[in-house]
């Protein structure tokens, strides 16, 4: 199974480490959470998008049967605002401060009752007095302020706007990309509980170590007095990465009632209370030759964002980046409305993906070349804006790999010239390059007598199998089998870690694991330094390597001698070791590389009926090292799920005049079924990057990449109608 | 309004007492500690608090406990015989067909009752027929290879 | 969601009884409308919670030309029967195409056809603006977002709409339903039993507070007679019709000697669509007959923007269905 010391590309397809758990019900999810004693919240939110609140009248709430408080602004403490946040800027607003309103859905009073069934009956009762005012809806609203080049992150190279006036071929659209919503499966709970001034919460968090700091932050308590747990979470894609009003609230009212309070939001809270991907549209121009070289790029992306929220979405981040073209321009826009506050949802930046893989195709229909063809004409050889290597890229092996996996050679170019049955066949790919990031994060390892090892970090895992890899690094750098390796995660009292988001955990978590168990190895030698008992007294780091359970010489493995044989000789219980990575700014003389894939989609389309469907995707990626294949294989078939749901059916509808979310149910907003999904396939390609420590490079998010251009590419061949706004859906295809 | 009830889950009587509004679901996790079965929607849309009632799938979510008296309730913990997973349980885990869980035990007892139901006879009634089981993470397809082995291992041992 | 009293009585004529005479009363069968609009979305407030799950309304029995399905026959049960699979193929279609197979367990055909619309207007009670729910308050859906709405009996007053598909091949085929209140029985063809909206969109059928729908009473298809069942949808299953056909057709030399037809995903109600079966009585099977009648079944429907493609969109679904039961080629 030695993958990393062995500098092999693919890891062992391990079984999920938390599968017996997950599969019979046994994982602790925070909202499985409970303690004696335990009383129930439920959310009362506002019913207009902007506006102040006149008057709260809760008497008929507080006379309810079982309830103990409602708190609302008129009585709530102040609380300060949470902290600055790496990554992500500003934290949301925190909740309850005055009377004002900035969305529908915004919350406005917390009811605790003894049930679940009071608290709700209860929270029904609030009644509120509104003064509206008119809301600022709508991405297009000239009233809306804009912010311009909001995070500094614009990309300028050249001259883009000279080089499109002179350019033999210009293309200029634009796009458009409904609001989508995360929807974890899993809704995101709280249960929060004080023992005096230390404060206990299960949240549903992809970072506590931020969560903790937040709350920490707001509550005005030390941070080592705050403990988030989140052993297990029932899904993210991004809605966890910021610790939201509703969690805040919770721990609030536990305070003040003084009693563990559990709050489970509903699923059409989820779509309020939690984050969305913005809505967005972009206008892209493209100068080429009419040999297929991309000359200018000019790509301005407009993202909508709450009244007095943050977010970063990054929609022409990877413009720059993906093809060799010497004049670039990117423009960032964000459009202020009353709507609840958009985070990051799966893949922030795949939008851009989509325009420059649209466009791209679209010019391969003009200038009459293959569309694989002509990325490969473009292809980026060096970062095209830092001119400096990548420090891994095999997309060019991608696009071979997937177009011969897919049998791309079989696509006939002429639009609708290929059929099954009464089903128009369509045949579409795009490329993609994506982001990545390795983030500071901290570990402690340690060996114990009976000879197991212990991985313990503030890390979690929110189903991309954080405790299944953690589990295989550690026992191949240990020289451990995986069953004796016990991977504590999820608990912000451990070493900090940095989030399950921006494809950016994996890397970062193993290359700390790598670093501690290096420096496990020194601190047994250390204990064997003076010892003329062991074989190995006296002996360096790079003397020895770690196998079967003991630690032996690199030359002669037969000297050596068990971790268990130490520790039982200097009457230890166990002997830890701490690791971390701090990612080098500068990139080593490198351009640190994100993932790199190629989408291959075959569609069905019924004309008549205007339906739609996936026939099967190939997706070839470059992800690095692979840790797990088999887990490696679903982060990519779930992503491309997840990008199926957003080409065809995803749509986070606000209502015109109100502001509310239309459509802010499972019933109502629709997510890909089984019967949607056919079998996808995946294949790896590439080598380990050098720039991260244990060479791979993230893969959470490239998997929804490159989907939806590749499905609009296809139903274009097969029908010859571009579409260039999402969903694509049954109206549009008639 | 309080109703002093027994249900019978996973072959145990279990008394409590619950609010006349309190649904199987909420208590099979808030009266009896049985937290397996998962709120994802808690309107019929998504099918995670899927259980066995007398035999067949129902979602938990819109049943009232009280009217599930006297009937028998089987939820993803009654699977497991003897600390032995079910062969559907151990399919799932080989073919990784979950990754946050929090679907899963709704994914596999709806995946029970497709098997006895006979509707495993193809990759495509297999996606029919588990399509009311939502999974945001995707594991659709594995979910499939899953379901599909435990169906041809099943026919073979006949 | 105040808190309600739960009864289960032991006998229909208890259960009536017990109902007709509470104004805050409500059957509860398979829960699957109820207890949505009840406990979750918070529409209908309840008193008393009438749970007549264990009455004995269960089972199917078949006569000469009908079949008799009791009202708590759930859906998995009625698609399940091999009458339906042999003589009224596109009712098990519609069935199997509806909701998931959980529901489906839960579902009865009783609650089946008195599903409420599942118009996020009307579900959401702090939407000011519905007719259904609060009459005379207006429409918020028919200036709002509207996809899966009604475009035909539908109004300025309520374009909700009524989602069945079971009902869809039901009406096609002049199902009958039974009733039971405190002052006796009666039948009611389904064809008669909603209420297309009107001035009161809150009054959706024919039966009073504490009526009860007992059986219904279900004409098979002649031996010969082909039918199918066509949905149209986003998702490729767990999802409302958009539009939907149910269709059965006698044809002898190429000639439709009888049809039926109704539409599902347009209407306010389940909608027979009786002049186009007149169109296509009598006329040859081809493609030009169909889209005559598909012409006639969408006339004079009413609009909003989200819901105009759905008149083009609900021709091409009755062409194809016709199409498909006829075997004529596109």
């Amino acid at each position: 199974m030695t993958v990393v010391t062995a500098n092999k590309l693919l890891g062992d397809p391990v079984d999920r480490v938390d599968g017996p758990l997950k599969v019979t019900g046994a994982a602790p999810y925070p909202s499985d959470v409970t303690y004696p004693g335990l009383v129930h919240a439920v959310l009362v939110q506002s019913t207009i998008a902007a506006g102040t609140i006149r008057s709260i009248d809760a008497a008929d709430a507080e006379a309810a049967p079982g309830v103990l408080a409602v708190i609302t602004h008129e009585n709530a403490p102040a609380l300060a605002e949470g902290p600055m946040t790496p990554l992500l800027g500003p934290a949301p607003p925190s909740p309850l401060k005055d009377n004002r309103i900035l969305h529908h859905g915004q919350h406005v009073a917390i009811v605790v009752a003894e049930t679940l069934e009071q608290a709700t009956a209860a929270a029904r009762l609030v009644r509120i007095d509104y003064e509206e005012t008119a809301p600022v809806l709508g991405i297009d609203n000239p009233e809306a302020a804009v912010l311009r080049n909001p995070w500094g992150l614009e990309t300028q190279r050249g001259d883009a706007a000279a080089a499109l006036a002179s350019a033999e071929v210009v293309y200029d659209e634009t796009f458009a990309i409904a609001a989508g919503t995360n929807n974890p499966l899993g809704l995101f709970a709280t249960v929060a509980r004080w023992e005096g001034d230390r404060l206990i919460v299960h949240e549903s968090t992809q970072w506590p170590t931020m969560a903790r700091q937040t709350l920490a932050t707001v509550f005005n308590v030390p941070e080592n007095d705050v403990q988030v747990l989140v052993p297990y979470l029932g899904g993210g894609f991004g809605a966890g990465l910021r610790t939201w009003p509703h969690a805040i609230l919770t721990a609030l009212a536990a305070r003040l009632v003084d009693r563990p309070v559990k709050l489970v939001l509903t699923r059409p809270q989820m779509f309020t209370s939690v984050g969305h991907r913005a809505e967005t549209t972009q206008r892209l121009r493209l100068g080429a030759t009419r040999a297929g070289r991309l000359v200018a790029i000019d790509h301005v992306g407009t993202s909508t964002l709450g009244a007095e929220a943050a977010n970063m979405e990054f929609i022409s981040i990877e413009t720059g980046a993906a093809y060799a073209c010497p004049n670039v321009a990117t423009h960032d826009r964000q459009v202020r409305l009353n709507i609840p506050s958009p985070g990051w949802m799966r893949g922030p930046g795949s939008e851009g993906n989509f325009a420059i893989e649209s466009a791209l195709d679209e010019l391969s229909y003009t200038l009459g070349i293959d569309p694989l063809e002509l990325r490969l004409r473009n292809y980026a050889e060096v970062h095209p804006q830092s001119g400096l290597p990548w420090s891994s890229k095999a997309l060019r092996e991608c696009y071979r790999v997937g177009a011969e996996r897919f049998g791309w050679t079989r696509r006939t170019p002429e639009i609708g010239s290929m059929r099954e049955g009464n089903w128009l066949v369509g045949y579409g790919m795009a490329g993609v390059t994506f982001g990545g990031a390795q983030l500071p994060c901290q570990v402690r390892v340690s060996i114990r007598r009976d000879g197991s090892a212990h991985v313990r970090s503030a890390a979690t895992d929110i189903g991309t199998g954080t405790y299944t890899v953690a589990t295989q690094l550690a026992a191949e750098l240990l020289g451990l089998d995986i069953g004796q390796v016990r991977v504590e995660i999820g608990d912000s009292d451990l070493a900090p870690a940095p989030p399950s988001g921006g494809s950016s955990l994996a890397t970062s978590l193993g290359g700390a694991i790598r670093d501690a168990a290096g420096n496990l190895l020194r601190a047994f030698l250390n204990v064997l330094a003076e010892d003329h008992r062991s074989p190995l007294q006296g002996r360096r780091r790079d003397d020895v390597t770690a196998a079967d359970g003991r630690i032996h010489l690199v030359d002669d493995p037969s000297v050596g001698e068990t971790y268990s044989d130490i520790l039982a000789r200097h009457e230890l219980d166990e002997l830890a070791a701490d690791g971390e990575i701090n990612p080098q700014a500068d990139g080593a003389g490198m351009a640190p590389s994100g993932p790199f894939a190629a989408r291959f989609a075959e569609v069905r389309i019924d004309a008549e009926l205007g339906l739609l469907r996936v026939a099967r995707i190939v997706s070839a990626v470059d992800a690095g090292r692979i840790l797990n294949e088999k887990l490696a294989r679903s982060q990519i078939i779930g992503a491309t799920v997840m990008g199926i749901g957003m080409t065809m059916l995803e749509e986070t509808i606000f209502d015109p005049g109100s502001g509310r979310i239309a459509n802010a149910t499972f019933g109502d907003y629709l997510i890909p079924v089984n019967a949607d999904v056919p079998d996808l396939d995946v294949v790896f390609v590439g080598e380990p990057d050098r720039f991260s420590p244990i060479g791979s490079k993230g893969l959470g998010e490239v998997g929804i990449v490159g989907v939806s251009a590749a499905i609009a590419n296809a139903v274009y061949h097969a029908t010859g109608r571009r579409i260039r706004s999402l969903p694509i859906t049954i109206d549009q295809l008639l | 309004m309080d109703i002093v009830s027994t249900l019978r889950v996973n072959r145990t009587e279990r008394p409590f007492t619950a609010d006349t509004r309190t649904t199987l679901l909420d208590a099979l996790r808030e009266q009896l500690d049985l937290t397996g079965t998962k709120k994802g929607c808690d309107q019929g849309a998504c099918g995670a608090c899927t259980v066995l009632l007398d035999g067949k799938r129902v979602l938990s979510c819109l049943s009232l406990a009280a009217q599930c008296e006297g009937r028998e309730v089987t939820t993803i913990e009654g699977l497991a015989r003897d600390g032995k997973l079910h062969p559907v349980q151990a399919a799932f885990i080989r073919h990784d067909g979950f990754q946050c869980g929090y679907c899963t035990p709704g994914q596999i007892m709806s995946a029970v009752a497709l098997l006895k139901e006979g509707r495993a006879g193809s990759d495509e009634e297999i996606r029919e027929f588990m399509s009311g089981n939502l999974c945001r993470c995707g594991a659709y397809p594995n979910i499939v290879a899953a379901i599909r082995e435990v169906a041809r291992l099943g026919s073979e041992s006949q | 969601m105040n808190a309600f009293e739960y009864v289960r009585p032991d006998d229909v004529a208890g259960a009536v009884t017990m109902v007709s005479r509470d104004p805050h009363a409500s059957y509860l069968a398979g829960g699957t409308t109820l207890l949505d609009l009840v406990l979750k979305d918070g529409v209908v407030e309840l008193g008393r919670v009438v749970d007549i799950t264990r009455l004995p309304l269960r089972g199917i029995s078949r006569g000469d030309d009908t079949l008799r399905v009791g009202a708590l026959t759930t859906m998995e049960e009625l698609a399940a029967d091999p009458t339906v699979t042999e003589r009224l193929p596109f009712v098990r279609e519609a069935l199997l195409l509806g909701a998931s197979p959980q529901l489906r367990n839960m579902a009865t055909v009783g609650g089946n056809i008195l599903q409420r619309t599942r118009c996020r207007y009307f579900r959401d009670p702090t939407v000011a603006a519905c007719n259904k729910r609060a009459p005379g308050s207006g429409c918020a859906a028919v200036t709002g977002v509207a996809r899966m709405h009604a475009i035909l009996g539908a109004r300025a007053a309520c374009i909700a709409l009524h989602a069945s598909d079971l009902c869809v091949p039901l009406v096609a085929l002049d199902a009958v339903v039974h009733i039971q209140g405190v002052g006796g029985k009666r039948s009611v063809p389904l064809t008669e039993f909603y209420v297309l909206p009107g001035d009161r969109p809150d009054i959706e059928n024919v039966l009073q507070h504490g009526e009860l729908i007992t059986e219904v009473e279900v004409p098979l298809l002649p031996v010969n007679a082909r039918s199918g069942y066509l949905k149209v949808r986003d998702r490729a299953s767990y999802e409302f019709a958009l539009t939907s056909a149910a269709a059965a057709l006698l044809i002898e030399d190429g000639t439709i000697a009888r049809a039926r037809l109704a539409l599902g995903g347009v209407g306010t109600i389940p909608r027979r669509a009786r002049e186009a079966e007149e169109l296509l009585n009598g006329a040859p099977a081809v493609n030009q007959t169909f889209r005559a009648a598909a012409e006639v079944a969408l006339r004079d429907p009413f609009t909003v923007s989200g819901t105009a493609f759905k008149v083009e969109l609900a021709k091409r679904t009755i062409v194809r269905i016709l199409q498909t039961v006829s075997g004529v080629q596109s």
